[in-house]
């Protein structure tokens, strides 16, 4: 994997010469993303699966491509792939259309997004489902003594592939089996996971998958629910309109199956044909390379926060994570972290809570949350050194 | 919190000359409106403002970088009282240039605001004051001037000395122009005239601007004073008759509606001068016209 090469793929660090330590928020996008998009919008820009052109067609031919290459990177089949608009609208599409009456507890993490975890309250504040927690040790870590949890009443497990916070992953292994033992269904967060690591659908054995294609480096406004046929046919329906039925009548409606019915209204082709160019664009870096190289970051960023007295990292340096730490630096507060490292070295950091607020507070972490700095396949030990030198100086201010 | 209200009125100004600073105005006036109804500041401005200085002091002096950060709060303070003394210097200039015509006040000075106005200034339609050297010359310097004011009392000299170097090569014309919070300037306008009556008034001038103070201190019992000195006979009868109210009161009504707000106020072949340190422009002024 040779960075220096691939660092020219990728415009924005041409032009701000910035230090991009804010992949889990949203990555870069190659020049090949960036192409591949605009290509729909100057040659295509026609709707697919309706009408019957010739643009239409190629529209229809692109997307149904894009669909494929993306289904294969996750290892699904086209058909158990619906495009959503990121992972958010895929976690609220299964927590909030999943039949509840013969069982009624979610389980999840306090590790969770929000997007994870505010559709189970919502859905809990409205009397339809029973939240519970797994247990979360102090370390960031999964206690696994509470799958005990899971059990005959289950009717979800919804947890993160990794955490956003912590860079941890989850032992799925261990909690799919625990689900599926009980006859529950399995929902997985892999906004994090799916970009950083191979990811396959079908040996994480989990019923549904979301992700972002925004963080994979994809365009914005793009995500997949990747979904077992089975597990899609117990989802009631979402969000309805356009292409999502076989028939309408004033008497019924004739729904499609998944992937369809659960797609309404035009599509976001630009966005799936950019998505599948990333998807095309990490396999031939190869997801391999790109997990080794990260451990690799994530090991250096560890032992560049950990040499700064009085530092505080959150989560467990020795379990399995991708290249992101969250932290706090005694007496300067995360935001005014952030701040000053992108005014004195340009470095693109993430402060706060991260859209985990009681995740943090698990962690231990103080209400204004900490400093996040999470590295992607295009960083390097140089800007890990930069990054260490910016932090060394901060921390001789509190 | 208190960097915000430092920086709205800097960012407010700031806003005239760019647009990206209107973006930071609103967000400090946002700060500002939510701090003043008790209700927490969440812009995140003052976190900007504060990380970006203490970056700044940092590539510099890091130590002073970790003191500015440590007693951040108690700066703004300071920055803010500054400010507001500011703020409040500046009205107190725009009053005195309302009131006054001059940031400074009675007292005059620079004032820049003065400078912009004085460029637009023009010569009264009728000057008819008292004149000396020869009136056909090239170069005409016409002196609008007041006896108690100090700023006139010291360009004397040099206005002396010019008249005197240059003799009929110049032009050379006064006029009275009583600044109404001096005290008793009307009544020395009114002496000059009356001491013009009987030939005396460049010795009533010299002995008026001489005794200045003892005039602002005890009235016009001094202008009696200085009529007595010059034996001037018809001086009492000519300030009682009010023989020349009109012509000063027509006179500064003019060179108010010219713009002439303060003195001196020279100009030098229409070009306006005006303050206390003016009659050493004037001079550069007339000697370039004079070739030397």
């Amino acid at each position: 994997m040779d960075i220096d090469k691939l660092r020219a793929d990728f415009p924005v660090l041409q032009s701000s010469k910035a230090i991009y330590f804010d992949s889990a928020c949203t990555s870069l996008k190659p020049r090949a993303v960036i192409d591949a998009e605009m290509d729909y919008y100057t040659s295509l820009s026609a709707c697919a699966g309706r009408s019957h052109h010739t643009l239409a067609k190629k529209t229809e031919e692109k997307f149904a491509a894009s669909r494929e290459r993306i289904a294969k990177f996750v290892g699904a089949k086209p058909e158990e792939l619906v495009f959503t608009k990121n992972t958010s609208e895929g976690l609220n599409l299964v927590v909030r259309s999943l039949n509840y009456s013969s069982r009624k507890k979610v389980i999840t993490t306090p590790l969770e997004h929000h997007s994870l975890l505010l559709p189970i309250m919502e859905q809990q504040r409205r009397g339809i489902v029973k939240m519970e927690m797994l247990k979360v040790q102090q370390d960031g870590t999964i206690d696994d003594t509470s799958l005990s949890t899971i059990d005959s009443s289950t009717a979800l497990v919804a947890i993160h592939h990794t955490t956003n916070t912590t860079g941890i992953r989850a032992p799925l292994e261990k909690i799919v089996k625990a689900a599926h033992d009980a006859g529950a269904m399995v929902l997985i967060d892999g906004a994090q996971g799916v970009p950083h690591s191979r990811v396959d659908f079908h040996k994480l054995g989990a019923d549904f998958l979301a992700f972002s294609g925004h963080k994979m480096c994809g365009p914005t406004g793009i995500g997949c629910l990747v979904g077992k046929r089975e597990a899609f046919e117990k989802l009631d329906t979402f969000i309805v309109g356009g292409e999502t039925v076989e028939t309408v009548s004033l008497q019924g409606v004739k729904w499609k199956s998944a992937p369809k019915r659960f797609e309404a209204g035009i599509q976001n082709y630009a966005g799936a044909i950019g998505l599948a160019a990333a998807c095309d664009y990490l396999s031939k870096v190869g997801m391999q390379n790109i997990e080794e190289h990260e451990k690799k970051m994530a090991r250096a960023l560890l032992e560049a926060i950990n040499s700064i007295p009085n530092s505080t990292i959150y989560g467990s340096a020795t379990a399995q994570r991708s290249a992101l730490v969250s932290f706090n630096l005694k007496g300067v507060a995360p935001h005014q972290v952030a701040l000053m490292a992108d005014s004195l070295s340009k470095i693109a950091l993430r402060s706060g809570v991260f859209c985990a607020q009681i995740g943090m507070g698990a962690l231990g972490a103080p209400k204004e949350g900490a400093v996040r700095a999470s590295l992607y396949l295009y960083n390097t030990e140089e800007e890990v050194r930069i990054f260490a030198e910016a932090m060394q100086k901060i921390a001789k201010l509190g | 919190m208190v960097l915000c209200f430092i920086a709205l009125p800097v960012f407010l100004v700031l806003s005239i000359f760019s647009a990206k600073y209107r973006a930071l105005a609103r967000r400090a006036m946002d700060c500002v409106l939510k701090t003043a109804t008790l209700r927490p500041c969440d812009t995140g401005l003052d976190e900007e403002i504060k990380a970006a200085s203490i970056a700044g002091i940092m590539k510099v002096s890091p130590a002073a970088a970790s003191f500015v950060n440590r007693h951040m709060e108690a700066l703004s303070l300071v920055f803010m009282l500054l400010m507001v003394l500011s703020i409040v210097f500046t009205a107190e200039g725009l009053y005195n240039y309302w009131a006054y015509g001059n940031c400074n006040g009675q007292q005059g000075g620079f004032c820049p605001i003065s400078d912009i106005q004085n460029a637009a200034l023009k010569v009264p339609s009728s000057v008819s004051g008292i004149m000396a050297g020869n009136q056909s010359a090239n170069v005409t310097v016409i002196e609008f001037g007041c006896y108690t004011c100090p700023y006139t009392k010291t360009a004397e000299a040099g206005v002396r000395d010019m008249i005197s170097q240059y003799g009929n090569r110049l032009s050379y014309v006064y006029e009275a122009f009583p600044i109404q919070t001096h005290p008793y300037s009307r009544e020395a306008a009114l002496a000059g005239l009356c001491a013009n009556d009987e030939g005396k008034y460049w010795e009533y001038r010299a002995s008026v601007f001489e005794r200045q103070a003892d005039l602002n201190a005890n009235g016009t019992a001094v202008l009696y004073g200085i009529a007595k000195d010059l034996n001037l006979t018809q001086f009492d009868s000519c300030m009682s008759s009010g023989r020349h109210d009109v012509q000063l009161k027509n006179s500064t009504d003019e060179c108010t509606s010219a713009g002439i707000y303060g003195t001196p106020t020279f100009f030098v072949n229409g070009k306006p001068y005006v303050g206390q340190t003016a009659i050493f422009d004037v001079q550069k002024e007339v000697k370039r016209l004079l070739g030397e």
